[in-house]
């Protein structure tokens, strides 16, 4: 009797090869996507490997191919061929051997659950401050609360490798509560199941510009990076912070990552030519050009990733119950093979 | 210091290479001898780390060339395991060939003391590092065996079978420590990026390993894939958990360029 097709596709599914076939797949795919550069412009693609090769990878999506629509179906069918396999073995006999195998396969689609709800529901964003600086977390897309940084610090090996940066937070008001953490690479803040995170830092210039017209702003400026004076004429400000200048020899050199004798280097560019610069101190102010720039001061910023997240407790959970369930398994196993 | 035991194992090996090339050809029974070379080689790469722990002031689990000093320290440890009760000259063969070639990738790495950088303090290392070396030792002597079952006819003692059972065993073990690298590696990138999985080159490939055993696993049980079949697939899996550690790090930089 011919099988109706739907009861032909679970079958085929809830077959043991098909699940060789998708795990090698599966494996095959990720392995592709780490030879092929992931998340560049599609140009990159057609200058890289030449216009055909380069169509194919951004047609077939092999530039995003980690969010690519066949590759989330690939797993969804991972996911399918587990369910399906389960309710098989569920009609069967009931063993621990099994049991556990049945936890530790289903487990696998509490982990990849986990990780579609943290793409579906979870949130992040990348928070810049200065020490001193305060901002509103609701302003980011968060609940409500005020997150403060107090005071960011960098400790040394004897040799300037860094030994650890850390940032000393307030968070007021979250959620009816207040926070008052230090947190550091490896140890984030943990509000609920909101997380802040060290994640980046650098140096942050207050400069005072002034134009020819009189007209003045005052610009926090991040180390090695550029401001806008004028779009029309191509005429931009650079910074870059000198913590510890050596006086003894000539050029820009530092002795050391700390700031013992800070300088900034001022630059004036003019369609990416360099047409004055000048090395201030804190309270120093020099004239490029038809503008005065005048340092008013500097101080670290710290780069923190703040994070709501509830999948990845389900990742977790899964990630357990695959550990529990393996052991469990092959524990049972190797007793029946013992007493065998 | 460390240098001089570095040679000392290289010197050990040649001789454990040696001793096993000619065992093939002689009836005489040189079991013990390889056995107590192995010996001797695992003391001198015990040696090496000690010196080094010393000379760091911190464990040895900061790059690669430190991680590829404690995997060959694992490999010598499962191999005195594994080799219990087999005839073992091609096994000893195919493990000092191995090693060799670890310590000669090694030797390409770079070495320095350096101290251990922020996203590396973490408990987490070392339970990630540690089970790696376990992992990838089952892995590499499930290898070992299988070149093994290719090289041996059908009649010498003991069985296939046996063999065969050896390689299910260490690659169930493998399997089983690799979930656990794999997931203290996402509970620990959770912990310093915020990020449990972000489809990094090295993270990648260790899920590709993980897949081919995992359908290893699923062959051999419902095929019955054994014998040839089965000492091919460990064989191939080895191939890839060595370029997942040597060949993502110098080809394929990532998150985890330091490890
Ligand atoms: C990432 C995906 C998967 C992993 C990691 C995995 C892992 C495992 C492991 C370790 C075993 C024990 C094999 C042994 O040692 O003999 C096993 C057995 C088994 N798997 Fe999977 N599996 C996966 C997907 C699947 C899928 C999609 C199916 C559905 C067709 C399936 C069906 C089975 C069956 C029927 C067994 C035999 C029963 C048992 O030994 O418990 N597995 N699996």
């Amino acid at each position: 009797m011919a099988k109706k097709p739907l009861q032909q596709i679970t079958t085929t599914l809830a077959s043991m090869s098909s699940a060789i076939y998708i795990l090698v797949i599966i494996g095959a795919i990720s392995a592709l996507g780490t030879l092929i550069p992931q998340g560049q412009a599609p140009d990159f693609y057609m200058q890289h490997y030449g216009g055909l090769t380069g169509r194919i990878i951004t047609v077939l999506s092999l530039h995003r191919l980690y969010q690519a629509w066949w590759f989330l179906a690939m797993l969804l069918l991972l996911c399918l061929s587990i369910l399906l396999c389960a309710v098989k073995r569920l009609r069967r006999t009931r063993s621990v051997l099994i049991f556990s195998s049945l936890i530790m396969h289903l487990a696998i689609i509490l982990v990849l659950g986990g990780a579609a709800w943290s793409l579906g529901y979870g949130h992040s964003a990348n928070i810049e401050l200065a020490e001193g600086q305060s901002v509103s977390l609701a302003e980011f897309g968060f609940a409500p609360g005020q997150l403060t940084l107090d005071r960011f610090q960098i400790d040394y090996y004897p040799d300037y490798q860094p030994r650890q940066y850390s940032s000393l937070l307030s968070l007021q008001g979250y959620q009816g509560q207040d926070y008052h953490q230090e947190i550091a690479v490896n140890h984030p803040l943990k509000a609920g199941y909101l997380k802040i995170y060290q994640s980046s830092w650098g140096w942050m210039m207050q400069i005072t510009t002034q134009a020819a017209d009189g007209q003045s702003k005052s610009i926090a400026l991040p180390d090695r990076s550029e401001y806008w004076l004028d779009q029309s004429r191509h005429l931009k400000l650079q910074a870059i912070f000198v913590p510890d200048l050596d006086e003894t020899r000539p050029g820009i050199n530092s002795l050391s990552p700390l700031p013992r004798n800070p300088h900034v280097l001022i630059a004036l560019v003019e369609h990416d030519r360099v047409i004055g610069m000048n090395l201030l101190r804190a309270g120093e102010s020099a004239q490029l050009g038809e503008y005065k720039f005048s340092l008013d001061g500097f101080s670290y910023y710290s780069g923190l990733n703040v994070k709501e997240d509830r999948g990845v407790y389900l990742v977790f959970t899964g990630f357990f119950l695959l550990l529990a369930g393996m052991l469990v398994r092959y524990l049972a196993e190797n007793m029946v093979r013992k007493a065998a | 210091m460390e240098n001089l035991f570095t040679d000392l194992v290289f010197i050990l090996l040649l001789l454990l290479t040696a001793v096993n090339l000619f065992r093939l050809w002689t009836e005489r029974d040189l079991s013990k001898i390889s056995q107590l070379i192995l010996w001797l080689t695992l003391a001198a790469i015990v040696a090496v780390i000690v010196v080094r722990t010393a000379a760091a002031g911190r464990v040895p689990f900061a790059n690669l060339y430190e991680f590829a000093l404690l995997f060959s320290c694992g490999i010598l440890v499962f191999a005195l395991w594994v080799r219990q009760g087999l005839d073992s000259s091609r096994l000893d063969l195919s493990v000092a060939v191995l090693l060799l070639i670890i310590i000669a990738i090694s030797t390409t790495l770079p070495s320095e003391l350096g101290p251990l950088m922020p996203a590396l303090q973490s408990t987490w290392l070392h339970a990630h590092v540690a089970t790696a070396v376990i992992a990838y030792g089952c892995f590499a002597l499930a290898a070992c065996l299988g070149v093994v079952a290719l090289s041996r006819s059908q009649q010498t003692a003991p069985g296939l079978d046996e063999i065969e059972n050896r390689i299910y065993r260490m690659v169930v073990l493998g399997f089983i420590f690799l979930t656990i690298v794999i997931i203290t590696g996402a509970v620990w990138a959770e912990e310093v990026w915020g990020n449990w999985w972000s489809w990094d080159p090295k993270e990648t490939w260790s899920l590709v390993t993980w897949l081919i055993y995992a359908a290893y696993l699923h062959a051999r049980r419902s095929y019955g894939w054994k014998g040839r079949k089965s000492a091919w697939m460990v064989i191939i899996g080895f191939v890839i958990v060595m370029f997942t550690l040597f060949g993502v790090s110098i080809l394929l930089p990532g998150l985890h360029s330091y490890l």
